[in-house]
């Protein structure tokens, strides 16, 4: 019974991980069809997850407003002044861990 | 008059070339940008009203709080500035420093209308006019070769990209330094989209564009760079200064026909000696047929596209804007002036 019961425990908790991984690379793959249709027109040969916006001139300061419109829209969220900074929104891997901390 | 260069195949909505990165067309001739911004069409009416609704709030919210200035306006006097000058002088009674950044290719006309739109609006102006040998260091290095990432220049060319740069730093740097909460730009509504027209700076955010922006400087150019950029010290000594930066023309009514009568009241008149996309600068045909030839597509095509597809200019006025031949005695003349003519044509006019 108690084994059961662990077992399904463990299950349970593997399907959340799972769910949480799953919800991120939702998240990772909206953000990323964002950035290569509106900023790099179609061309994601250099974009890795973990590429800079701004040190690569793929967005600048306005552009990161587009952005910030662009998640609050799809993952219905407020984005405040004080979080328009480059640790939330200056990579994918920035902006998907903004957005699951938020969501 | 100059005539229409051989056409790529056009979108047959807004006027971007097949040329253009990443583009496709469906079977009606109608691009996949203008499919995808079909959206952002429709909801602009309401975003318009809730960000000149926004404006409006964060106006009252600085009134009366700023030591000297409400706002300083990067002031080219070309027509967009110089009424964006007018609307916010008008419409808000902001205290403005308008600030000019002499690149050395203002057109004469140009200084002309500066000096009057100041005049008739009874704004004070400042120009910044950094050495020739520093200027003709950035734009002949620009002129040669891209040194901005790939991205950045689909929007505009490598020559106004390094102008710009400057004058967004100069502009924040001087309301760094005077507390003033607004930095304004006359930024038409095709260069930026609604959402990214009001805007609160902050150090951070700031500190990484500027680095972004200065290592793309060669060495030795950077270093005659500084002192127009915002001093590091500032993040710090100023942290609580940094201003919203402000574009209305994106959320207010734009009509090229209306502004043009608006401007004339002042006694504003159109350059003469400037190109199809711009009212104030000599550099501007050169710096485009620089970016065509490397690139295969016109600089502003992006943003004239952005306004034929928003109904602010009809499609044939658009393809008169881009798809004339540049000037070749303004593109001489810029030549001319930066000493690239002759056996430097080669290297400007490098393989794509």
């Amino acid at each position: 019974m108690l084994k059961k019961g662990w077992a399904y425990e463990e299950r349970t908790r593997k399907t959340y991980t799972e769910r949480v991984e799953s919800m991120s690379d939702i998240i990772k793959g909206k953000v990323r069809a964002f950035i290569v249709e509106n900023f790099l027109f179609g061309k994601d040969d250099n974009l890795n997850d973990d590429t800079s916006f701004l040190d690569e001139g793929i967005i600048d300061s306005t552009g990161i407003l587009e952005l910030v419109s662009f998640i609050e829209e799809e993952f219905s969220i407020s984005v405040e002044d004080e979080d328009l900074v480059p640790e939330n929104l200056d990579s994918i891997n920035n902006a998907v861990a903004y957005v699951d901390k938020k969501m | 008059m100059r005539r229409l260069q051989t056409r790529p195949r056009l979108c047959q909505k807004c006027i971007l070339p097949e040329t253009f990165p990443g583009i496709k067309f469906d079977e009606e001739g109608i691009c996949n940008y203008c499919r995808r911004e079909a959206s952002a069409v429709a909801k602009a009416p309401t975003r318009k009203a809730a960000y000149r609704q926004r404006l409006d709030e964060l106006i009252k919210s600085i009134e009366g709080k700023a030591p000297t200035y409400d706002a300083v306006m990067a002031f080219s006097g070309g027509k967009d500035s110089s009424y964006t000058l007018k609307l916010l002088k008008e419409r808000y009674q902001l205290r403005i420093l308008a600030l000019t950044f002499d690149n050395h290719f203002v057109s004469p006309a140009s200084l002309g209308n500066i000096r009057k739109v100041a005049d008739c609006l009874k704004i004070d102006h400042i120009s910044f006019r950094p050495p020739w040998p520093t200027v003709k260091s950035i734009f002949v290095k620009t002129a040669r070769e891209d040194i901005f990432p790939g991205p950045t220049l689909l929007r505009a060319s490598a020559i106004c990209t390094a102008c710009i740069g400057l004058v967004k730093s100069l502009s924040l740097k001087t309301a760094l330094e005077q507390s003033i909460p607004l930095v304004a730009f006359g930024w038409s509504p095709g260069q930026a989209p609604i959402q990214s027209a009001i805007m609160k700076t902050n150090p951070a955010m700031t500190l990484q564009n500027q680095s972004a922006l200065k290592k793309a400087f060669p060495s030795a150019v950077r270093h005659d760079l500084d002192q127009y950029f915002i001093p590091n010290t500032y993040y710090e000594t100023h942290e609580k200064r940094f201003p919203h930066n402000i574009h209305p023309l994106a959320f207010f009514d734009y009509n090229e026909e209306n502004i043009m009568h608006e401007l004339s009241d002042m006694n504003w008149q159109c350059p003469s000696d400037t190109d199809t996309n711009s009212t104030n600068c000599l550099l501007n045909a050169f710096a485009n047929q620089c970016h065509l030839r490397r690139h295969g597509f016109h600089p502003y095509v992006w943003e004239i596209a952005n306004m034929v597809r928003h109904g602010l200019i009809g499609r044939h006025e658009g393809i008169e804007k881009i798809y004339r031949e540049q000037d070749e005695i303004m593109v001489e003349y810029a030549k001319e002036r930066l000493g690239l003519r002759g056996k430097d044509t080669k290297d400007i006019h490098g393989a794509r």
